[in-house]
């Protein structure tokens, strides 16, 4: 344990709720995201999607389509152009799908793009995609099955000590198997290229987490190098990991543009959606967990198995925070696949940790119920004291204080553990908990910061913001290192011609971005103590090292900081526009080797429903969660993240789900009316407590990431709560009225 | 195309699918099964001389944006959503679903909110529209839109245009005090990031001042 | 979405003859008549409906409400449902209209949708809306989907082998339970239709909905006088709380005198192929003791005749307690 090693020392701006700097741009609708993008001459592409799920292609015939108004030409794989593959090994090239689009005739999922429609508007484009007539051979039935059984022997994750033998002569046991089905990520913002090419160079406006990443792969697709491809990203429309990785309409949309000279722009659809840009895969987890009748785990085993797609490499780690979450000397998770015939699926929020502890603690909660204990109690009888999986300690840990603190807050002591025992106004009410963690890892990152004559300091770096509040935080750390009023900072990311920032994933991108952009700040502050040195009279014969820099200004380091020159006064006088600095940080995630520490958040939710038996409406009404993920760079963004991933939570439990047909493999519900996700009146009241211990050992501001545990283990609290207030145990997510139906509470 | 008489049935397009109303509708709905590069230049062809001023194909559109008097030509399958966007270049309007599920494209017409995205452009003659860009800009901030801000009432900004003509449109509306009413009463605006408390209190706050 | 002309009707008798040159109002129109837009554009992007002819008759004057010599109400085609729900006589003398619309769709879908439009809503079946799939409403003879497919969200009531999809409308389940009257004109004249012969069972001609002919025009919904000293109550029952179309509803129109059941109307939505008018429940509420036992003894019958599928069971005690709830809601 390492409680309480470091106090908060209060810092001036980082901490500190702050307005969104790029707050102006949304409300007014002045924020560009890749789809407003226009260029004289622009055309647009729609594709054509395959209507099979298992195949291939026997004809296409595009001259209906091609004779149509408007229409500039039609691709399929005779004449896109040429695309090559990504290699798997790339790390800086990353890609799910990496078979090329309209590669081959072989037709994997439906909704597979097939062919490609440009013409001069979007209505023409549209109306002649449906006039290609593509004709199927070899068509068999898809397999999409829901049953999950690995194609291959699961492989152990993670294993310590007999954990058969110690469930075998466990006191009270849990054996149960959970599921969770396709999720379909959704972001309001649909998947988008806008693509240009000058003869030689592509310049790309795409919708992605990770600008550096798709210029590394659309420069290996294109076959052109990665100088000759600039990634625009200036404001993205959420992500939730869809857009961490390329999807093929990018390669789509470019391969025209240079085959038609012009800028050409594809939006995909929101039913292609659902096949064509990941989706979160099916799984199915068997947990057994044997204690003693003290509540002591002795053995926990975690065998998940979720669904991939064909020709893609995907896992679903159900197990990430299976091995260190809670104290057990016997332990074995392993995991393995099921190839269906679906599109690829990709990360999505929280990937692996997300369906593997709704499993875990749904399973935590049945062993509290057959040991007739609390639940929170459960949890603290369990705490480790180190990393027991890896061995080492952790960095910062405080998910006692978490249980601790959501109890009291939410005056679980009231709770009357007896199945729909508690009333309100007319409802049954249910409580229910759970505990959540994500991993706390570092990108590498390269920042720089430039301060200029005119009194602002800008901060660059190819990065971009996704909606969690980069521009700002940024912004703020800028502020905080160099002194100087956040109004004053100017921040410039998503393009990478900016130095190479870190992708916004793996609730990574603000750790990463914290020793890079203080080295630059410290590099950029050199700089100016140099031009000071040799260019401003006032600091005439002061060697660099006599000087300091704080709140703005250059002083003598004998004299008062507030004597010293503000930095533009001090660049003004040195003859200098700017002093520009660099940083760069190696990463942390997936290097090799041991590690000193084990570096995760954690955090707990509480939950209350509402349970109206009469009419079998469930309602999720009150959520409080507590989260140990280091120092809070913004409060007002941080709580937003977490309240966000609660209210996506809800969706998780009790409404998101995709429908494969069984016949062709398409996602029948591929719409946001048939896909039903959380809305103004679902969403419960929310209450978020940040513990704010800053955890030093991942960078100078302990700051942690925060965008994905807050939807970590809320299913799991959500179903807990439900079984207490109607005595229906959902292990088969999400919960539907129809298993409610069941519930015996009047 | 015959003059324009007032209470008459008023042709304000003229395509290739005038050929059929010119030669007279069949059950058989003439024309639909022929090769369409044929039939379209037959049918420009008849156009042409019945009416050169509107041989293009177009629907003219004459209405107000933002204030602005607007004229424009489009394809009549243009929704208004797609002629705001790419014929006006306001891109605030956003386009998440295409369907009326989402509500991104929400604008207001004539002052009462409508999905931008199931209607066609061409049914807006003498419309007064106002899109997101319309309320204010930075610097000059509607109520709503300083209040959004302030409460953080976003995450990605994708929705949010959607959100603010929403509630904006809201305040004209019958709406109960709590937050629960204002809840139900936003709830065509999905917003996938889940700021939903933060932009129910912007709202509250407007409604409250 | 295919081409179509556009034109704008500002005269009836125009917009009828122009409509009367399609060969069917129902499935597969050639003309079609846009108000609202949101059930014709979304379908039209979806290729499900493909006109060749959009009349816009948005500028027609069929947007008043009027009160009738007899105390009824006439509502214009084009009053829209956010009008409508609001308007002060609907609110008290037809309080489950104003319910249903309210629990129907979004504000800015109300602020479109008219009257008219509303009674010619089409089903949200996926495989209707699917082109790529068979569907012997979209495409006679080819099939359903639904039956062996995704079907949770279909019908129990009034299906046949031929089709299970159901009618999505909130509006028409309150208007069956008032018994309204759809004011429709054609080329013959103007006729008056029940709504309870307005609404066609899908039979062995699913493509076939409504009794509506080439060239109709729905100009307006009559209202009768509400009955003396009834009350009425609508309660929807979807998977989340807003914004989505129902897996069972209930209209009811109930009036209490001398303590027992002297006026009983009951429709239920999201269980059927049309607003589903329940004689049966009607019927054992009739001069009975307003309680939870006649109110159970109602929706028990009301459900008598339904035919669940593979993975829509659940909506018969979903659709009684609904029921049951709305009668014990009315009464209150």
């Amino acid at each position: 344990m390492s409680e309480d090693t470091s106090s908060v020392t209060p810092l001036p701006v980082v901490g500190h709720q702050y307005a969104r700097v790029d707050g102006p741009l949304k409300v007014s609708g002045a924020a560009r995201y890749s789809s407003d993008h226009s260029f004289p001459g622009m055309l647009h592409a729609v594709p054509v999607c395959a209507t099979i799920g298992n195949g291939h292609i026997d004809a296409i015939d595009t001259r209906a389509a091609a004779a149509m108004p408007g229409v500039r030409k039609v691709y399929t794989r005779e004449n896109i152009g040429k695309l090559y593959r990504v290699p798997k090994s790339a790390r800086d090239a990353i890609i799910d799908e990496r078979r090329p689009p309209l590669e081959d005739d072989v037709i994997r999922y439906y909704g597979q793009y097939v062919a490609l429609v440009v013409a001069d508007t979007f209505e023409q484009a549209t109306a002649a995609a449906d006039k290609v007539k593509v004709s199927y051979k070899g068509q068999q039935t898809p397999n999409v099955a829901v049953k999950l059984s690995a194609d291959e022997r699961p492989k152990a994750d993670t294993e310590r000590g007999n954990p058969e033998a110690a469930f075998a002569s466990a006191a009270v046991k849990v054996d149960q198997t959970y599921s969770t089905p396709p999720e379909t990520h959704n972001p309001i913002e649909l998947h988008a290229s806008v693509a240009t090419w000058d003869g030689t160079r592509f310049t790309l406006y795409e919708t992605t987490q990770a600008i550096v990443n798709f210029r590394g792969v659309m420069a290996q697709m294109l076959g052109v190098p990665s100088e000759n491809v600039r990634v625009v990203t200036e404001f993205l429309g959420s992500g939730f990991g869809g857009k961490l990785w390329p999807w093929t309409q990018a390669m789509l949309a470019a391969a025209a543009a240079r085959d038609l000279h012009k800028p050409v722009k594809l939006v995909v659809s929101r039913q292609m959606m659902f096949h064509n840009v990941g989706h979160r895969p099916q799984t199915q987890q068997r947990l057994r967990l044997g204690a003693t009748h003290e509540g002591k785990l002795v053995s926990l085993q975690h065998d998940y198995v979720y669904h991939r797609a064909l020709e893609c490499d995907y896992s679903e780690d159900c197990g990430e925070a299976t091995g260190f979450l809670y104290s057990t000397p016997n332990l074995r998770v392993t995991g393995g696949f099921a190839e269906r015939h679906v599109g690829p699926a990709t990360s999505m929020r929280g990937p692996g940790a997300v369906p593997g502890l709704y499993a875990l603690e749904s399973a935590m909660d049945e062993l509290a119920i057959a040991l007739k204990m609390d639940p929170v109690e459960l949890r603290l009888r369990n705490e480790p004291a180190i990393d027991e999986s890896e061995n080492v300690p952790f960095s910062s840990r405080h998910l006692k204080e978490c249980l601790t603190t959501g109890a009291e807050k939410f005056g679980w002591a009231k709770r009357d553990p007896r199945i729909g025992s508690m009333r309100k106004d007319g409802l049954v009410l249910g409580w229910g908990m759970a505990a959540c963690s994500w991993i706390a890892e570092r990108f590498p990152a390269a920042a720089s910061v430039t301060f200029n004559a005119d009194g602002s300091v800008r901060v660059a770096s190819g990065t971009q913001d996704i909606g969690t509040g980069t521009y700002t935080v940024l912004g703020q750390m800028v502020a905080e290192l160099a002194g100087v009023e956040l109004s004053k900072v100017n921040v410039v990311i998503g393009d990478t011609n900016l130095p190479p920032g870190p992708i916004s994933g793996g609730s990574m991108a603000t750790a990463s971005l914290v020793p890079a952009v203080a080295q630059a700040t410290r590099d950029a502050i050199d700089k100016l103590l140099a031009a000071a040195s040799e260019g401003d009279s006032h600091f005439a014969h002061a060697a660099t090292d006599q000087l300091a820099f704080a709140h703005g200004r250059v002083y003598r380091k004998n004299e008062s900081p507030d004597s010293g020159r503000r930095f533009e006064q001090v660049l003004t006088a040195a003859r200098r526009g700017h002093v520009e600095g660099q940083g760069k940080s190696e990463g942390t995630f997936g290097q090799p080797g041991k590690k000193e520490y084990s570096s995760h958040s954690f955090g707990t939710h509480f939950v209350e429903v509402t349970w109206q038996p009469e009419i079998a409406r469930l309602r999720v009404s009150r959520v409080l969660t507590v989260i140990d993920a280091g120092r809070i760079i913004n409060p007002l963004t941080g709580r937003n993240q977490i309240e966000g991933a609660v209210v996506m939570g809800v969706g998780m439990a009790l409404f998101e789900e995709t429908h494969y047909d069984k016949r062709n493999g398409m996602a029948v519900n591929s719409n946001l009316a048939d896909y039903i996700m959380t809305t103004h009146a679902d969403s419960p009241d929310m209450d978020v407590v940040f513990l704010d211990y800053p955890d030093l050992k991942l960078n100078e501001m302990g700051a942690r990431g925060i965008g994905e545990i807050g939807l970590a283990g809320i299913a799991a609290a959500i179903t807990n709560a439900v079984h207490h207030a109607t005595g229906v145990r959902v292990r088969d997510l999400p919960v539907h009225i129809e298993d409610l139906l069941a519930s015996k509470v009047a | 195309m015959s003059e324009k008489k007032p209470g008459d049935f008023v042709e304000i397009q003229l395509g290739r699918r005038n050929f059929l109303q010119i030669v007279g509708m069949t059950g058989a709905a003439s024309g639909l099964g022929l090769p369409v590069a044929a039939h379209a230049a037959a049918i420009a062809a008849v156009a042409h001389s019945a009416a050169p001023a509107e041989v293009d194909g177009l629907a003219l559109v004459r209405f107000k944006v933002n204030g602005k008097a607007q004229s424009l030509k489009v394809d009549p399958r243009t929704t208004l959503l797609d002629a705001l966007r790419d014929h006006l270049q306001l891109t605030g309007t956003k386009k998440g679903c295409d369907h009326g599920q989402c509500g991104a494209c929400t604008v207001h017409v004539n002052g009462r909110r409508v999905n931008s995205c199931l209607s066609l452009a061409a049914m807006h003659e003498g419309d007064e529209v106002t899109t997101l860009e319309g309320l204010g800009q930075p610097g000059n901030l509607h109520p709503m839109q300083q209040a959004f801000l302030e409460h953080d009432g976003y995450q990605c900004g994708y929705c949010t245009s959607g959100q603010i003509m929403s509630a904006v449109a809201l305040m004209k509306e019958p709406c109960g005090p709590a937050n629960a009413d204002v809840k139900e009463a936003m709830s065509g605006n999905i917003c996938r990031c889940g700021a939903y408390s933060n932009i129910v209190a912007a709202i509250q706050q407007v409604r409250k001042a | 979405m295919e081409p179509f002309v556009f034109s704008r009707a500002t005269d009836p008798g125009k917009a009828i003859s122009a409509a009367a040159k399609s060969s069917t109002a129902q499935q597969g129109a050639e003309v079609r008549f846009v108000a609202g837009g949101t059930t014709l554009l979304d379908l039209m992007k979806l290729n499900v409906e493909r006109p060749t002819q959009v009349i816009d008759i948005n500028h027609l004057p069929l947007a008043d409400v009027e009160r009738t010599s007899d105390g009824g109400l006439k509502i214009g085609a084009l009053v829209r449902n956010s009008d409508l729900a609001h308007h002060p006589q609907v609110q008290r003398d037809y309080a489950v209209l104003s319910q249903a619309l309210l629990s129907g769709a979004s504000g800015q879908l109300r602020n479109m949708a008219t009257t008219g439009g509303n009674l010619l809503q089409r089903t949200r079946c996926v495989y209707f809306r699917d082109t790529n799939m068979p569907c012997n409403k979209r495409e006679p003879g080819s099939g359903c989907s639904a039956i062996e497919g995704f079907n949770r969200t279909l019908a129990i009531l009034g299906t046949s082998e031929h089709c299970i999809a159901t009618n999505p409308s909130d509006m028409n389940v309150a208007l069956t339970a008032l018994e309204a009257i759809v004011v429709i004109r054609g080329t013959a004249g103007e006729r008056r239709v029940p709504i309870g012969e307005f609404f066609l069972l899908p039979g062995d001609t699913p493509q076939r909905e409504t009794v509506m002919m080439p060239g109709d025009l729905i100009t307006h919904v009559i209202l009768p006088p509400p009955h003396p000293g009834a009350r009425s109550h609508y309660l929807k029952l979807r998977d989340r709380a807003s914004y989505e179309f129902a897996l069972a509803s209930a209209a009811v129109v109930i009036a209490v005198e001398g303590g027992k059941i002297t006026h009983a109307r009951v429709a239920m939505g999201g269980v059927g192929t049309k607003p589903w008018r329940s004689p049966e429940a009607e019927q054992a509420l009739q001069g009975q003791l307003p309680n939870e036992h006649t109110f159970a003894t109602a929706a028990v019958a009301a459900l008598h005749p339904a035919k669940p599928q593979s993975q829509n069971g659940f909506k018969v005690d979903l659709a009684q307690r609904c029921l049951t709830h709305a009668l014990s809601t009315v009464v209150a």
